[in-house]
């Protein structure tokens, strides 16, 4: 599987990415991944490509990505450029979300669980069980876990 | 135990799990998570080594250089430009040797994503004759590591990592081998003909190095090429270029097309076994690509003068090799059939400091009292984006804004009006890694130069590492703080006044009288402008936080005053509205912003 996910600094798309990549080594399937930060962090993009069970190095080509996570409104265009002709893994947070998180959950980085709850509904290769496997782990699993549901929804 | 490294984090392992028990360094994208995580290692397995920051790249050298003198493994890490601060000992360590083994860890920036160059510090191991290792992924940073110091002993000679962005910053899930404390002891031997060698005894170390060099140049693995698949046009590649070469013929069946030669050591190369492999392969057409500069091809050419590559105008001689590229290069040398499919580029986004940054407001404050009228040379770090506020001129090297300031104040008040304002700012960290000299002579020689040190108390552009005045390290060690105030003290600075960044009025009142100061005295006049970093997560949670901050829209004209001279990200003008609005998602609700909007409409509530 390849996949990009693409944000901007603080929004956590690198926290996302180990997320995929724990769940894959919990299965026992290979992982790698590219990114580039730097100037980043300064409210540029985040981009992190993946290729998971397949390649030698982590780098995604456009026009090859079976999902594209954006975290961000403004790389609409860029994501689609990633994604096969023949597949619909595109996956959005937004505006509106960015708001339910802040309000509802208090801190935007909880922006990553929702998403990947929308990224495990439309595939098939992680279940629900593989990401809470995962989210259990973190310090705020609560908060993590309702932003998770409310992307299965 | 398996692990998604980073190839910066699979180096660390790879050095310890060797026995590198001493490694220093300074921070640069994006070389900087080696240390970090060596740190971290040496926590969790209760590892006995000294890991931790230097503070600059020469220091660092120089301190890992007398390590290995006695006998321990060490290493250096740094950026690319961060090996130019180091030359000197760099030079130097490899003429002397290094007995314990000494494994220089560079990563290169081809781009460049986030440095001033794009340099290639293969040709800097060429040049100081030390073997260069290239890994291709994560998996072989962590291999070739542990072979850099094997090398590195066995030789007595220091041996460069070439990592690149690329590799560094890609991730992949590395089965790692056990950290054991090792029982080292430190057992310098005395020897003057080489540890202080006089021009005399330096000739007899640099045939020693030569012979070091041809030896390595024939040992069994470092020497050895490996090949795939069975194509007729052979490609000569190495690093990051190899694993993309690896995906492109794997993703576009051209198993039969294409040949791949892979040097894992560009220098020294075996050129006779080299020329052998190559002729073994009966192909008639010799490409090579790398990442950098044209190392191996230099090298290549004077045996095979047909090669194509970067000399030959097939490679392009700037810019990344990236994937992308090395697909254009094959349908360009008529190997690949790509369908260009326009690439889509990413929107642009000025990068800017952070919402409620203290940079930010300091640069603000001395717009404000210097306007356009000032000459500001500024440094490298965070602040180098003091440039969307009109209030960077210059920004060159490590600790250059201090230098060039006293230049620009030199000439002008020699050749021009001597009521010439020049404005440096630096980060706390770059004062320490590389100002600190060009304040000397700035005071020594009477330099009008107004100083600002904009002082965040860490080194933030590249991640928050700890900076000399801090009073403990990354892991809760205890470290002696080095106060930036006494050392300004020490150095003869005889203006000095030290203000939180957030007080705006305040520093505008600082700057006038700094202003007024080196006019009339003609000596330097030095501000401390100080604000944790709001990147940190202690800095963020002890800044101040207003419960809400909005814009009033019956006040807002639209003038957009706050947007462009204030500059901060959260906030947005909204085109349709002609208003301003705050980016909820990002504001950290510091209220910075709100001196900046001359009606008033920007508002808080406690």
């Amino acid at each position: 599987m390849k996949l990009i996910i693409l944000g901007v600094g603080g929004m956590g798309a690198l926290s996302l990415s180990k997320i995929v990549a724990q769940m894959s080594m919990n299965r026992n399937i290979s992982v790698r991944s590219s990114e580039i930060h730097g100037m980043a962090k300064k409210g540029g993009l985040v981009e992190v490509q993946m290729k998971i069970g397949e390649g030698k190095s982590g780098v995604v080509l456009q026009k090859t990505a079976d999902f594209t996570l954006v975290l961000d409104e403004a790389y609409l265009d860029y994501g689609k450029a990633f994604l096969r002709e023949d597949v619909f893994g595109f996956i959005v947070l937004k505006n509106k979300d960015k708001e339910w998180i802040v309000k509802d959950l208090g801190d935007i980085r909880f922006a990553n669980a929702l998403i990947l709850g929308r990224f495990v509904k439309q595939q098939n290769l992680f279940t629900n069980d593989d990401a809470i496997e995962v989210l259990k782990n973190f310090k705020f699993f609560k908060k993590n876990r309702i932003a998770f549901e409310r992307g299965l929804v | 135990m398996k692990l998604f490294l980073s190839g910066n984090e699979a180096i660390a392992f790879g050095l310890v799990e060797a026995g590198v028990r001493f490694i220093v360094g300074y921070p640069g994208t994006p070389s900087s998570e080696v240390i970090p995580t060596a740190m971290d290692i040496k926590k969790r397995f209760g590892i006995k080594g000294y890991f931790d920051w230097s503070v600059n790249e020469k220091v660092a050298f120089e301190e890992a250089t007398a390590a290995s003198y006695s006998h321990i493994g060490s290493a250096v890490v740094m950026k690319q430009v961060g090996l130019n601060v180091a030359m000197d000992p760099f030079m130097n360590t490899a003429m002397t040797g290094a007995p314990g083994g000494l494994v220089v860890v560079v990563a290169d920036d081809p781009g460049p994503h986030s440095s001033q160059t794009e340099q290639d510090s293969r040709f800097l191991a060429f040049f100081a004759k030390i073997p260069v290792l290239e890994p291709s992924t994560p998996q072989e940073a962590y291999g070739f590591s542990k072979k850099a110091l094997f090398l590195s002993r066995n030789f007595e000679i220091p041996v460069m990592i070439r990592s690149v962005t690329r590799v560094s910053h890609s991730r992949e899930d590395i089965e790692v081998g056990r950290l054991d404390d090792l029982q080292v002891k430190p057992n310098f031997i005395r020897d003057v003909d080489r540890f202080a060698a006089t021009p005399h005894f330096r000739l007899i170390l640099h045939k020693e190095l030569n012979e070091k060099i041809e030896s390595i140049k024939k040992l069994k693995w470092f020497s050895d090429f490996e090949e795939y698949f069975e194509g007729g046009v052979l490609i000569v590649t190495s690093g990051v270029s190899f694993a993309y070469l690896y995906d492109i013929v794997k993703d576009n069946n051209l198993e039969d097309k294409l040949k791949l030669l892979r040097i894992s050591m560009s220098y020294p190369l075996d050129l006779e076994k080299l020329k052998k492999a190559i002729d073994k392969t009966g192909s008639k057409r010799v490409l090579v690509i790398e990442e950098g500069y044209p190392v191996i091809e230099m090298q290549l050419k004077t045996k095979m003068p047909t090669v194509e590559g970067r000399l030959s105008g097939l490679v392009p001689n700037e810019g990344e090799l990236t994937i992308d590229k090395i697909g254009e290069i094959l349908a360009k040398a008529g190997v690949l059939n790509q369908k260009s499919h326009g690439f889509v580029l990413p929107p642009f986004k000025r990068p800017s400091l952070c919402p409620g940054c203290g940079h930010r407001s300091a640069f603000y404050a001395i717009k404000q009292v210097f306007k356009n009228k000032a000459i500001y040379a500024s440094d490298i770090g965070c602040y180098t984006l003091g440039l969307n506020l009109g209030a960077v001129d210059t920004v060159h090297c490590m600790g250059a804004s201090i230098s060039f300031g006293f230049g620009f104040d030199k000439v002008y008040s020699l050749f021009g009006k001597n009521d010439q304002v020049v404005v440096a700012t630096i980060g706390d960290s770059t004062f320490f890694h590389s100002g600190m000299p060009a304040l000397v002579d700035a005071v020594h020689n009477n330099s009008k130069l107004i100083l600002v040190i904009l002082d965040n108390s860490t080194v933030a552009m590249t991640g928050n590492q700890t900076t000399p005045a801090d009073k403990y390290n990354q892991i809760g060690e205890k470290t002696k703080s080095i106060e930036i105030e006494r050392v300004i003290e020490a150095l003869g600075v005889e203006f000095l006044k030290i203000r939180d960044a957030y007080d705006i009025d305040g520093m505008i009142n600082d700057l006038k009288h700094a202003k007024d100061f080196v006019l009339d005295n003609k000596v330097p006049a030095v501000l401390i402008f100080r604000h944790p970093c709001v990147y940190s997560g202690e800095g963020l949670e002890n800044n101040i936080r207003f419960k809400n901050i909005y814009i009033n829209k019956d006040l807002c004209t639209g003038c957009r005053v706050c947007v462009n001279q204030f500059e901060c990200p959260s906030l947005i003008f909204d085109e349709d509205r002609k208003k301003v609005f705050i980016d909820v998602a990002t504001c950290i609700k510091c209220g910075q912003c709100v001196k900046s909007c001359p009606f008033d409409a920007i508002k808080v509530e406690q």
